[in-house]
């Protein structure tokens, strides 16, 4: 078990490593450059000599990446283009950001999920289920900026009882999002709700129709401890790896939510920096983005192992 | 014979607004569009203008005509030939640290735009200026490389903000000016915070506070003004201002400017170096209709010239479509089966893949085949403009002498369409020594009909700027951005 930790915490690393390699690769490849992208028409002669000069872009390519790449190996990510603040800290407060608006939107989504989904599932063909699983196909396939659109005008432009963008600073503490925070959590609540729900409604009939399940039945156990005892526990198993994929992808930075709420999280500051062509900042992003995928994976799997014993010693027998 | 210019502050402010304290906060937004490089140091490239506008003036700025007024100097003058300026400045203007301002503060910060080392991208404005010097503390002289008439016009610039001597470091950051606003905390990227400068020259300002928010989308700028969360947005396009003008939250100012979006055939190659074919090309437009089509009406026609529609020196000229004479001078150039072309663009300013869509319907009638060609956004200005033969441009409003020498001019850095004509460049040299008003203005005209007949830019119109502004705010100059007078807004 433990060996098979380590193994997986290297590949990892690895994984992180080759990330930023072909994230330094393809933004150097894009035409032009962090000094071209900000003098636009202006960039020529002494201006975009100086400019180059400043952030080091005269250098080769390797010698940058070899440079950055040791001092992030050391935890140290450079400071911002204006040369004020550690890109750390900058990075550091729009993850925060996102973690905050990825935690409301879990906290809202995932319970809202499982209980429709258990409910679709059991209710299986009747009026309930028809009726919420036309809504969740409804809500997945509506583009997530329509849907964000569509409640600003209604909640903000018509009826004004929400603030329909962001204008807090990435800075500011969390609770001061509130209450600029509730559209962009409603319209992500509806994208991922509709995607664990079908998870967990599939689920849960393919469980009630096993014949352990009959058995109980079979055996005069009440139907709601069959449900709660028997058949959930082993339906919301393959719910852990759907929610995991989720949280990866909403700290990963939902891009568009991000910009069509000007909210300052890491998505919006991704498109930002590959923008102006800042690669210092793109590149922390992509070493906290591909973090957050492969711990929440490694952390999804341990999860599913400790929830499915034959799952356990199978890796116990190949570590 | 002594030419001297004179000039008298003429500010009328009413007796209630000076009395009244300041109160509201009026709330506007900026399109980031220079990320963690944004900066308050007026002259470099990422500088904010919608806080540095706010914050510092200038020397001479332009009035509600567009004409130069005067603002941090009281008065100017200059010599027989008017090659030497001389500046009054205002007594007891203070800055917002609590220095004086005086003579040292401009010769530092002429000297700093002029430096050759930085390379400011404001100094083309006033590359004429070979010395700044302090007569004494309230009077500075500015001596030229060639004679210019209208230098005052020049010092109307939107960078060329006063700052205080010794400053430069520090100017990114702290934004100390003399402006009608101080800098509380600056954070581009989320919202900057000013606060009303009750010592201002012209009296204390209208509202307490300003809030500049940094929103980089533009659908999400309108929102914002819709739902009521910021009170003016600049630049609403026409399809959007019909959601504003149903509204009574809402007003919308329409306001003509000299930004313009073009064209350019480069004159130095095949088979744009023949000038029949440029004018052919030029001629295959249908203006009115491009207005129509690309702007949905908010526009005003021009006739290849870069001179805004209310410039004094504007020239009237007239350049109806005309097919026929097209297809004439193709076939005398050599093209009787017309001519193949790729037109460049890209979605950096949305209105060129429509209009290079419309020209391609227009110049199709006169042989003119155009195959629109997306580049990307990403390093157009370094891959494409100045660089294909046809590409795509687009034009802040300049002073018309400045306009006609940072585009057409031989030895100009942005000559984009690498048009080289000894005519012109007399011409534009005569026009700065004319010390005549009248003769002056004859000279500029004539450069812009000489345009029309030879250049290679297609300049089908000049963009008219729609403004929406809450209605809860009063006294906001109906003018171009560069001449409104912030202090005297108001917010309920």
């Amino acid at each position: 078990m433990l060996a098979m930790l380590l193994r997986r915490l290297f590949l990892g690393l690895v994984t992180v490593w080759i990330v930023s390699m072909i994230i330094f690769a393809g933004v150097e490849m894009l035409p032009g450059d962090s000094c071209t992208a900000f003098l636009e028409r202006e960039a020529k002669g002494k201006l975009l000599e100086n400019c180059r000069e400043a952030q080091g872009l005269n250098r080769p390519a390797a010698e940058r990446y070899f440079d950055w790449a040791t001092s992030a190996a050391r935890g140290d990510l450079g400071i911002s283009a204006n040369g004020e603040k550690s890109i750390a800290e900058l990075v550091g407060d729009r993850l925060g950001n996102s973690l905050l608006l990825a935690a409301c939107s879990l906290a809202l989504g995932v319970p809202l999920a499982i209980f429709l989904g258990v409910v679709t599932g059991l209710w299986r063909d009747r009026p309930v289920d028809l009726a919420v699983s036309t809504l969740a196909i409804f809500a997945m396939t509506i583009p997530e900026f329509v849907s964000a659109t569509v409640l600003i005008l209604v909640f903000s432009v018509w009826l004004g009882w929400l603030p329909g963008i962001v204008l807090t600073s990435a800075s500011a503490p969390a609770s001061e999002f509130f209450p600029e925070i509730i559209l962009p959590v409603l319209v992500l609540t509806m994208v991922m709700t509709a995607h664990i729900l079908r998870m967990v409604r599939s689920s849960v009939i393919e469980v009630m129709a096993g014949d352990y399940i009959q058995m109980a039945t079979l055996k005069g156990v009440p139907y709601w401890r069959i449900v709660f005892r028997h058949a959930l526990p082993n339906a919301l198993l393959p719910a852990i790896n759907v929610v995991a994929l989720t949280i990866a992808w909403l700290l990963g930075g939902v891009v568009v939510i991000e910009v069509v709420f000007n909210y300052p999280g890491l998505g919006r500051m991704m498109i930002d920096a590959i923008s102006d062509r800042d690669l210092p900042v793109v590149q922390a992003i992509a070493l906290i983005v591909a973090t957050v995928y492969v711990c929440v994976n490694l952390s999804a799997d341990i999860l599913t192992m400790f929830a499915n014993p034959r799952l356990r010693t199978l890796h116990m027998r190949r570590g | 014979m002594k030419k001297l210019i004179t000039m008298v502050s003429a500010i009328a402010l009413s007796a209630g607004m000076a009395a009244a304290e300041p109160s509201g906060t009026f709330r506007q937004a900026h399109e980031l569009g220079f990320g963690a490089q944004s900066s308050l140091d007026p002259i470099s490239k990422g500088r904010v203008f919608q806080i540095t506008e706010k914050i510092m003036s200038r020397l001479v700025r332009p009035g509600l005509d567009g004409k130069p007024q005067a603002d941090l100097a009281t008065s100017w003058e200059a010599n027989e030939d008017a090659t030497v300026w001389t500046f009054k400045l205002r007594e007891g203007v203070m800055f917002h640290d609590g220095s004086t301002f005086e003579a040292a503060d401009v010769v530092y910060s002429l000297n700093r735009v002029l430096d050759p080392e930085s390379d400011s991208p404001a100094r083309s404005a006033v590359k004429m200026i070979t010395e700044v010097k302090a007569l004494d503390g309230m009077t500075v002289q500015i001596t030229l490389d060639t004679p210019f008439a209208d230098m005052p016009l020049q010092l109307m610039d939107y960078r060329l903000r006063m700052l205080n001597e010794g400053s430069g470091d520090t100017i990114a950051m702290t934004g100390n000016g003399t402006g009608p606003f101080k800098v509380e905390k600056f954070d581009a990227e989320g919202t900057t915070t000013l606060v009303a400068n009750p010592d201002y020259w012209e009296g204390a300002p209208g509202v307490a506070r300003m809030e500049i928010i940094g929103i980089a989308d533009g659908q999400a700028r309108l929102q914002a003004l819709l739902g009521g969360q910021i009170d003016m947005e600049r630049g609403i396009t026409a399809q959007q201002q019909v959601m504003l003008k149903g509204s009574d939250k809402f007003n919308v100012q329409v306001i003509p400017t000299g930004n313009w979006r073009g064209l350019v055939f480069r004159t130095d190659v095949e088979p744009f170096s023949d000038i029949r074919v440029r004018q052919a090309v030029r001629m295959a437009a249908d203006r009115e209709e491009l207005v129509a089509l690309v702007l949905g009406g908010e526009g005003v026609v021009a006739c290849d010239t870069p001179v805004e529609p209310n410039d004094q020196y504007r020239a009237a000229l007239s350049c109806p479509q005309d097919i026929e004479k097209a297809k004439v001078l193709l076939a005398e150039a050599g093209y009787p089966d017309g001519i193949d072309i790729d037109v460049h663009v890209a979605t950096l300013e949305p209105t060129w893949p429509t209009l290079a869509v419309a020209y391609q319907e227009q110049a199709a009638a006169a042989g003119i085949r155009v195959n629109v060609v997306q580049a990307p956004t990403d390093g157009y200005w370094s891959e494409v403009w100045m660089k294909k033969d046809v590409a795509a441009t687009r034009w802040n409003e300049r002073p018309a002498d400045q306009a006609l020498h940072e585009i057409y001019l031989s030895t100009a850095k942005w000559n984009e369409s690498y048009y080289k004509d000894e005519k012109l460049d007399a011409m534009l040299g005569d026009a700065r020594r004319e010390l005549d008003f009248d003769k002056r203005k004859a000279i500029y005209v004539a450069a812009q009909e000489h345009l029309l007949e030879t250049a290679g830019t297609l300049i089908p119109y000049t963009v008219t700027k729609l403004i929406g502004v809450s209605s809860r705010v009063s006294n906001l100059d109906e003018v171009k951005n560069d001449a409104v007078r912030w202090h005297m807004i108001t917010v309920e």
